[in-house]
């Protein structure tokens, strides 16, 4: 048996705003749609959608699991159109954090995988790279 | 793709045109567990000729998505997994990217508002 990978991706940046601020990039279709996106459409409660459309076509799905303003956000993540139909929206995880650093806030970004499809990871790895090379390729 | 001038972004470049096709997204699914001869490749697509499916394959070569072996007189592909990797940073990126543009938008708001309060105190 090959370990189980579950590969995660983090990223932190410290940003010079106030957590609240910051907060409201993530749950605020327009302003989402000035970093993320071309366009957002967030309903930010548990179990509501999230919907962005990217710059080259494919559009990430998603459902809120959890909120905690302005500390904590944590949706699901997987593509609708832009990719093959084998990953579905709900097949990763990302989790946000906002932690007060003085004047700024630090922020985390944890995206990694359901444990549904941990086991999985090998065989999902490419297919589910796929959107991203995609989305990437008119930069 | 504009700007395709230096390694990295001629790489990407080539495997986004590698992966845009339905046919080689499919042989990429079936070479990346197991590896499989041109011939038996080329089985699994009825309605396209040999030599296309061989072309496909060295598209996928070139693009560095998968790595091929003579066996006898039979040529084998499988998966590159180092390539996966490389897609793996490409995630990465896309976030290192995303989350610059949401620092230097809740900057600018940041800004704004600390400026207002500003205004509104020397108002008082």
């Amino acid at each position: 048996m090959t370990e189980v990978e579950t590969r995660v991706v983090e990223q932190t940046v410290r940003i010079a705003a106030s957590p609240e601020v910051v907060w409201r990039y993530w749950v605020e279709s327009e302003r989402m749609a000035t970093w993320f996106g071309e366009r957002a459409q967030l309903d930010p409660r548990p179990g509501g959608g999230c919907r962005v459309e990217m710059q080259h076509g494919p559009i990430m799905v998603g459902e809120y699991v959890e909120l905690v303003p302005p500390e904590r956000v944590v949706f699901t993540f997987g593509w609708e159109s832009g990719g093959p139909p084998e990953i579905p929206p709900g097949s990763t995880r990302v989790e946000v954090t906002l932690v007060p650093d003085g004047d700024g806030t630090v922020l985390t970004l944890r995206h990694s995988e359901l444990p549904a499809s941990a086991a999985d990871r090998h065989a999902e790895g490419w297919a589910e790279i796929l959107p991203i090379l995609v989305e990437r390729a008119g930069r | 793709m504009q700007g395709a001038n230096h390694e990295g972004a001629v790489g990407i470049d080539l495997a986004l045109r590698a992966v845009a096709d339905p046919t080689r997204r499919t042989i990429l699914r079936l070479v990346r567990d197991d590896e499989r001869a041109a011939g038996e490749l080329a089985d699994y697509f009825p309605t396209i000729s040999r030599p296309a499916v061989s072309q496909h394959l060295r598209v996928l070569s070139d693009a560095g998505l998968v790595v091929t072996r003579k066996d006898g007189n039979r040529r084998m592909y499988r998966a590159r997994p180092e390539g996966l990797a490389e897609a793996w940073a490409f995630l990465d990126d896309m976030w290192a990217d995303r989350l610059g543009k949401l620092k230097a938008a809740a900057e600018r708001e940041q800004a704004q508002v600390d400026e207002q309060a500003r205004r509104r105190r020397r108002r008082k």
